[in-house]
Parts: structure tokens; C-alpha cells; sequence
């Protein structure tokens, strides 16, 4: 399985000199399966250099959705297979008052788009995760919903012996003991255990948290905690905050370090940046 | 992947309980006790950290019951597991000293995707 980041950032797309080296663009993050296939996780700012790489008719793209928040959704306009008409795509996302498709087309409509939903010229799919999960080739996907706000999904990817995580937006830590709780009582555990790479909300420091408590992000402690606990075997740290630049995000990286109590490699994403599970 | 996690809605309910100074019983749709909080430990003299989750004939021994002991068959818990609708009525329960005392409580269900995972209670002692 090849993951590679299109883009870590969190809430809002940056192009600041100083944040190019972690990246700019929203969540995005992409899934080559060791049996043939492509996930797309997330639709942020990163899907549009994604979408310039790779042939749209070569094979079905399943984009799975986390959630509906803009700096996850708002690439889809930019994605070029949904404009090629051989393209076949599946949205996958969560389940919500309205459909998937009627959520969504409240962004790809007027006034804030000048293409209707309906005009996309690919064969696109709308589907709503459901808690069985479903099969992508031999992969196994699980989506579970975590602690956000509104309806939000955290997703697993299991192909043969390799486990991705996928929990982008995160509060595990609201309201509850995350050293000591009960595992099946946090927010994303199941998902979470034992992955072979866990990518996870890190977005706020201890200062920035005590303004943002109960927006749905992790205070930066509480993802290592959450990792820790699900004994992950490798974790990056996504979703930075738009005020963390360069130096910020390396000043984060370094604390964590010293702080990180699990065996696994833990690391703040980059975009660009591939990793190879096998 | 681990044990399967709780829906998220009994999970955001015990998070919410856990801070409230309201005796409050969290109940999976089996009737199983899953979590009960501080305010409600006091009242029944036990710790949750102490008792873990209780299956219904185990916690069921604080009643209800009507004013004289007697087992009572349609308070709000029980409309809200077998009807799916919230539900309030007054009726005794047995403390930890095996005192009645009279409590208001209200039931809510717990359904997200269009399936049901529990109920949340909520009790007031009935002042005297």
C-alpha cells in the first residue's frame, strides 16, 4: 500500500513562503493498493495536483469523504477526472439529514460554484458509508464516526497484512480520561488499533487549545495520548493548524518527540511525502 | 481491529454525564447499565469505577417501585427501551441504605443512523 500526502493542512489552505515546507493545501491524502485500485481520502485543496498526475479513465476512484467541512470538500471543483466523461468516481461520506449528494451540492451550486452539480461530466457515484463497511478490491474499508463536529468519519484500510488509519478531525480527548478509559470508549480507538501507519489530528498546542476546546481538533498531547493507546505502529501528526508555519510546526515536531511514550515512528505529515506499508 | 467501538452517541452521552451534577444512568439498547455518574454513584452508594457495567438484573434491584416497595412495571426507562420515545414520571427507588426515596426522571432515547443504541436517564430526588 503507497500513501502519499496531497495536503496536511487544516481549516484553511495557506501560501505563506515560510509553510511551503510542511505545504499549504487542505486534506487530501491518496491510497494506492498493493491489489490495484485508488482511494482518494478527503477532497481538500491537495486533490487538484492530484488529479493533474493520474489517467481518470485508467481505473475506478473511490474519494471518501471524512466529512463535509470545506477545507475537505472544497478541491472537488478542481479535480480533473470529474470532468473527463470516462471517468467513473465514487464519493463515499458520511451519512446526514439530506443525502450525500444534495449535501454536497450545497457547495458545487450557485452562488458559490459556477457548475451545478448535475453538469459534472464524469459517471459519478454517491454513496453513504454504512458501518458494515465494504470492500475496494481486496481491501477492507471500516468507517466509523469520531468526535467532531457534525457527522464525521474516521476510516480504516486494511489490504493484506498493512492497517491504515485515517482520522483527520479529532477531539478523542473532549470529556474523557484517554490514559485510562475503557478502549472501546474512545472516539476512533477500534480504527485506530494496531494500524500500520495512524494519521491523525494534531492541530492545536496546549495554549491555542484552551480557546478551542470543543471545536473538533486535537490538542496535539491528546493525539499521542490516542496514539499511544492504540499502539499504532507508525503515526503522522496531520491537519496543522493555517498559524503554524515552518518554524512552528518544527517546534511542535520537537516536543513531541520528546514527549512520545509508544514504539512506533512518529512524525507531522508533509505534503508530498510518500510512505510504503508493507 | 479491536473491540468494536460504542456508537458515538453513547459515547458523547458519557462524556456529557461525566461532567454533569445530575444523577444520570446510561443504558444500551440490551438494558445493560453501561455507565451510571458521580451524582448517581452517591445516590446508590456505588462507584461505577467499582461496579463496572451491570447487566438490568443486577442494577434492577433499586427498583422502581411505588411508595410502599412494590415493583413497578412502566416508569420512563422502560417506555424509552421498548417504545424508542422519551418519557417522564415520578417514582421510588431503593438507596444505598435500602431507604425508598421518591425521584423524577426523564428517559431519551438514543438514535443515530435510524438505530436505536440506548437511552439516557436523568433523575432528581423529589424533595419531601
Amino acid at each position: 500500500m503507497k500513501v502519499r500526502f496531497w495536503g496536511v493542512r487544516g481549516s484553511v489552505s495557506v501560501a505563506e513562503q515560510g509553510s511551503m515546507r510542511y505545504g499549504g493545501n487542505t486534506s487530501c491524502v491518496s491510497v494506492e493498493l498493493a491489489g490495484g485500485g485508488r482511494l482518494v481520502l478527503d477532497a481538500g485543496t491537495g486533490i487538484r495536483t492530484l488529479g493533474a498526475t493520474i489517467d481518470p479513465t485508467a481505473a475506478p476512484i473511490h474519494i471518501m469523504l471524512t466529512h463535509l467541512h470545506l477545507d475537505h470538500i472544497s478541491g472537488l471543483l478542481f479535480f480533473a477526472p470529474l470532468f473527463h466523461p470516462d471517468a467513473d468516481v465514487t464519493i463515499w461520506g458520511p451519512p446526514g439529514v439530506g443525502g450525500l449528494r444534495e449535501r454536497l451540492a450545497r457547495y458545487l451550486s450557485a452562488p458559490l460554484s459556477p457548475v451545478e452539480i448535475r453538469e459534472l461530466p464524469a459517471k459519478v457515484t454517491f454513496r453513504e458509508c454504512t458501518p458494515e463497511g465494504w470492500q475496494v478490491g481486496a481491501a477492507k474499508i471500516t468507517a466509523t464516526q469520531v468526535i467532531h463536529r457534525g457527522p464525521t468519519l474516521g476510516y480504516r484500510i486494511e489490504e493484506e497484512n498493512v492497517a491504515l488509519a485515517y482520522i483527520p478531525d479529532h477531539e478523542p480527548g473532549l470529556g474523557q480520561d484517554l490514559e485510562r478509559d475503557d478502549a472501546r470508549w474512545i472516539s476512533g480507538h477500534a480504527l485506530a488499533c494496531n494500524a500500520s501507519l495512524l494519521i491523525h489530528d494534531g492541530q492545536y498546542t496546549e495554549s491555542e487549545y484552551k480557546m478551542t476546546v470543543g471545536w473538533g481538533h486535537s490538542l496535539v498531547a491528546d493525539a499521542l495520548t490516542f496514539a499511544y493507546r492504540t499502539e499504532a505502529r507508525r503515526v503522522a501528526l496531520f491537519h496543522h493548524d493555517p498559524g503554524h508555519d515552518d518554524a512552528a510546526l518544527d517546534a511542535i515536531a520537537e516536543e513531541a518527540h520528546a514527549t512520545w511514550r509508544g514504539d512506533g515512528e512518529l512524525s507531522l505529515a508533509r505534503e508530498g511525502e510518500d510512505i510504503h506499508l508493507t | 481491529m479491536a473491540d468494536t467501538q460504542q456508537p458515538l452517541d453513547l459515547i458523547l452521552a458519557r462524556n456529557l454525564m461525566s461532567v454533569l451534577e445530575t444523577p444520570s444512568f446510561l443504558v444500551d439498547d440490551s438494558g445493560v447499565l453501561v455507565f451510571f455518574n458521580e451524582a448517581a454513584g452517591e445516590m446508590l452508594g456505588q462507584r461505577f469505577e467499582e461496579t463496572g457495567r451491570l447487566a438490568r438484573d443486577r442494577w434492577s434491584a433499586i427498583g422502581p417501585v411505588d411508595g410502599d416497595g412494590n415493583a413497578l412495571n412502566a416508569e420512563p426507562l422502560t417506555v424509552a427501551l421498548r417504545e424508542g420515545r422519551p418519557s417522564h414520571g415520578q417514582f421510588h427507588i431503593y438507596t444505598d441504605q435500602n431507604r425508598i426515596v421518591e425521584v423524577e426522571t426523564s428517559a431519551v432515547p438514543l438514535v443515530s443512523g435510524g438505530d436505536f443504541h440506548g437511552a439516557l436517564v436523568l433523575f432528581w430526588p423529589v424533595e419531601p
